[in-house]
This record gives C-alpha cells, sequence and structure tokens, in this order.
C-alpha cells in the first residue's frame, strides 16, 4: 500500500511538470516521462512485493535506500529543502516504513 | 499550502502525541490483536492518531460551530472505530468514516470554509493510507476478496488524485496575502506606501534604469560576466553574474545579480534588473515598503539541466532528476512598461510578445 501510494505521488508530479513542458521547459518533458515511468515501476514492484517476489523485495528496498539518502542530503544541504510534516512523511517517513515491512520475515509482513 | 497555520498547530501535537499511545492500546489489548492481521493494526494506529488530530483542533475551533461539532463527532468515531477492529462491521464502518471525512474536507476546501496547509494534507494523507489498509484482503481472506480488490484499485488512487488536485487547485487559484503567485512569498511590509517610501521606490527605479541602460546591447552584459540559465526558447530568461552573486551586494544599482532579457526574433531585449540576496531566507532592504517588496520563491523543482522549474506537489514531490529548493531573496526592476508594476514579481509575457512583434 505504502508503494502504491509513493507510485501515486510520482505519478502527480510527472503530470503536474506537463504544464510547464507546454511553456517551452523542454528538459522538463524528459523528466515528466522519466517520473511517470518510475511511479509505474513503483506500482510494479508493490505488485511484485504482493506476489511475494523475493527480485520485488529487493527492488523495493534498494529504491527506498535511494530516496531516503536522497532525501537527507537534499535536508542537509542549505537550499532551502521543504522539511515540513508532509514532507518529513512523504520523503523520510515512508521510505523507512517500507525499508523496515519488508525487512521483516514474510509471514509479519504486511500485504 | 507548505506553512502550518497557527491554529491547526495543536492538530499536530495531538496527533503526534496519540502515535505512541494507539501503540501502546495495541499492545495493552494483545488477545485482540494477535486475531487480526497486521494491515489492521496499522489502520487501527492511523485512525486514531487522525482521531486525536480531529479532537485537537476543536479547541481553537471553538468560534466555529459546525466546525467544532463535526471534530468532536469525527475525532470521537475514529478513535471508537481505531479500537473496535474485532468488530464484524469495522471495515465497511471505517471506510465509509475515512471516505467520508477526506470528501467532507474537500467540500470543505471547496466552499471555501478553509485552507489546505501541512497538518490538514498530513491527515488526509494518513487517512488515504488507514483506507488502502482497510480495504486491502489479507492473506487466508475469502469473502469478497475480489470486490475489495477492485474497491482498493479505483478509490486510492482516485481519493488520492481528487484530494491533491482539489488542495493545489484551492492553493493556487486562492493564495494568500502574502503569496504573489505560485511558489512565490512576498516580504512582510507595510499596507499602503508613504511618500517618502514612494519616493525612495522612484530613486531606486531611475538609479537601477539609468546603471543598465548600457546592457540594452546584451554583448556588454556577457562581457561583464552575465550569462543566461537555461533555454531561450521561452519568452524571457534571466541572466545572472556569478560574480556579483558571490559578491554579495544588496541593492545596488550598479552591481544587479541579474539582468531579464526577453528573448525575442531580433536578439535578447532588456526588460529589467534582479537584485538577489545571497543567503536564503533573509529579505533585502526595503527602501519602498509595499512598493519594492522582495520575493523568495519557496518549493519549487529546479532541474539541474539549466533554469528550468516546476512546482512541488502538495505531497512534496518534485519530477524525478528535480531538486526542491528555495531561492533566495529577489527584487526586479523593469525598465519596460509592465502593466504588473515596476517592482512586481512577474512581468506579462503577453508584453514580450508584443515587444517581439514590434
Amino acid at each position: 500500500m505504502l508503494l502504491l501510494m509513493q507510485g501515486l505521488f510520482w505519478l502527480i508530479a510527472g503530470i503536474s511538470a506537463a504544464p510547464f513542458v507546454l511553456g517551452g521547459e523542454v528538459f522538463m518533458a524528459a523528466l515528466s516521462v522519466a517520473t511517470m515511468l518510475l511511479a509505474l515501476a513503483t506500482l510494479l514492484v508493490g505488485i511484485g512485493v504482493l506476489w511475494r517476489r523475493r527480485r520485488a523485495r529487493g527492488l523495493a528496498v534498494a529504491l527506498e535506500v535511494v530516496c531516503l539518502f536522497g532525501s537527507a542530503v537534499l535536508l542537509l544541504l542549505p537550499i532551502g529543502f521543504n522539511g515540513g510534516p508532509v514532507s518529513l512523511m512523504v520523503n523520510v517517513a515512508l521510505p523507512i516504513a517500507v525499508i523496515i515491512l519488508l525487512r521483516k520475515s514474510e509471514a509479519e509482513a504486511f500485504s | 499550502m507548505f506553512d502550518i497555520a497557527p491554529d491547526h498547530a495543536v492538530g499536530l501535537y495531538a496527533g503526534l502525541l496519540a502515535l505512541p499511545f494507539a501503540v501502546l492500546a495495541l499492545k495493552f489489548r494483545h488477545a485482540a490483536a494477535s486475531r487480526v492481521p497486521g494491515t489492521v493494526l496499522g489502520a487501527s494506529v492511523l485512525m486514531a492518531t487522525s482521531g486525536a488530530i480531529h479532537l485537537g483542533l476543536v479547541w481553537t475551533h471553538l468560534e466555529e460551530g459546525v466546525t467544532a461539532v463535526l471534530f468532536v463527532l469525527n475525532g470521537i468515531a475514529y478513535l471508537a472505530l481505531s479500537q473496535l477492529f474485532t468488530w464484524r462491521w469495522w471495515r465497511p464502518a471505517s471506510a465509509a468514516l475515512i471516505a467520508g471525512t477526506l470528501l467532507g474536507y474537500l467540500v470543505y476546501i471547496v466552499l471555501g470554509f478553509d485552507g489546505p496547509d501541512q497538518v490538514a494534507i498530513a491527515t488526509k494523507l494518513i487517512e488515504l493510507l488507514a483506507l488502502a489498509l482497510v480495504l486491502v484482503p489479507v492473506r487466508g481472506e475469502t469473502s469478497r476478496r475480489k470486490l475489495r480488490w477492485r474497491t482498493l484499485g479505483v478509490a486510492i488512487p482516485v481519493l488520492t488524485v481528487m484530494t491533491v488536485a482539489v488542495v493545489w487547485i484551492d492553493a493556487l487559484a486562492r493564495p494568500d496575502e502574502r503569496h504573489a503567485h505560485a511558489g512565490a512569498l512576498l516580504q512582510a511590509t507595510n499596507e499602503v506606501a508613504t511618500p517618502g517610501q514612494e519616493a525612495a521606490a522612484q530613486k531606486l527605479y531611475n538609479d537601477t534604469s539609468s546603471a543598465i541602460a548600457p546592457y540594452r546591447d546584451w554583448r556588454k552584459a556577457w562581457a561583464d560576466g552575465y550569462r543566461p540559465g537555461g533555454s531561450q526558447t521561452m519568452p524571457s530568461t534571466h541572466w545572472m553574474n556569478q560574480r556579483y552573486v558571490d559578491a554579495g551586494y544588496v541593492l545596488d544599482p550598479r552591481h544587479p545579480q541579474g539582468l531579464v532579457y526577453a528573448n525575442t526574433k531580433h536578439g535578447p531585449q532588456l526588460l529589467g534588473a534582479m537584485f538577489q540576496m545571497k543567503r536564503i531566507g533573509e529579505f533585502g532592504p526595503d527602501p519602498g515598503g509595499p512598493v519594492t517588496a522582495w520575493h523568495q520563491h519557496e518549493n519549487i523543482c529546479c532541474t539541474p539541466l539549466g533554469f528550468e522549474f516546476s512546482l512541488m506537489t502538495p505531497t512534496a514531490t518534485c519530477p524525478l532528476g528535480a531538486i526542491a529548493i528555495t531561492t533566495p531573496a529577489m527584487l526586479h526592476v523593469w525598465i519596460v512598461d509592465n502593466p504588473s508594476g515596476r517592482f512586481a514579481v512577474d512581468f506579462d509575457e503577453k508584453l514580450v510578445r508584443k515587444i517581439d512583434q514590434a
């Protein structure tokens, strides 16, 4: 469920870049498509986890570790990255929750 | 949208405080908790948290009678259902309560009774996750399994997209008085400029327009170290002088950190100057009061590939590869006739097209 939510958040981010592409931002087009593909991949990984595919679990953990590392770097850099409750929930708590839940034994893990 | 409303902060504290108690409640009810799957326990904790947030908000909404009553009823219902997870009708009752609460909030937003803030968005995300955990079928369950998957597959994406869209559209359509446009936070000033401030603004305008006059020839700007940031297929481009940025000049008309050029078929045409502070979160001196208020762009998603940006979503997400940043405070001085004003945050792009056709 967490991966489904995360996939939806990325899908929305990908779609939200589209108006800027129409405004002439050419590089944003590539990022928009890449983000929507990432959203799709996250949903597929979520389905894989649901079907108890070992590879999907590994991919999900790897994805969340990368997300968590990226968020930590952005939070530590003095660039004014948003540190509000929603940002912390989505960019920090969610990846941590997925990692913890996937590290549990299969019998214990949430669907 | 990215702020915490003062009257909502107490809800956040109530939710954070309730979280360990919700987990402890499940520990005390070990016998009952051990009979239900983890998804149900997760939903129970999330619903208890959401209930506590709603109850916490009652105290700061006592003057809004209907809202306060709804918060009380909602909070009690959430707390009750968070503990009734062994009840036969727990799933439909919980799903109905969460969906009703989500839709009710969106109606409130659309009607303008409330504005979205971080506490509200965080609560809606908690509720969406709780709904997903309520609906998800668990291993071993056989009854209505397909129906639940279908409901989950439709309800969660639809409600998530709907919630984010309504919150975002409302924040963009009804920004508060300090948000000039999406993502631009204005410096706090007095409301109406005094004659002294008007004169100071006029002096800043005169000094700046004469100081940057040589840069009407973009080659002179290039020779002095200004470089275009990003694509020149856009109506206008900011040319930045990194030397002046690093030097930290503050509102110095002879050393503006940026120049703004319209990208016309005749080449770059100077529109104005941009002063920029060195550090994020510091507004510059404001000689003209409300006329020359600085602004900073908050929560914008900046691409590393040139000066392109989009806006951070209400769920604090950016497109892949874009970095969410807040810019240092800036002040524009437009030397061409900008309908929004000589020191406005934005430049009317229709005017750029007009310049292009001239």
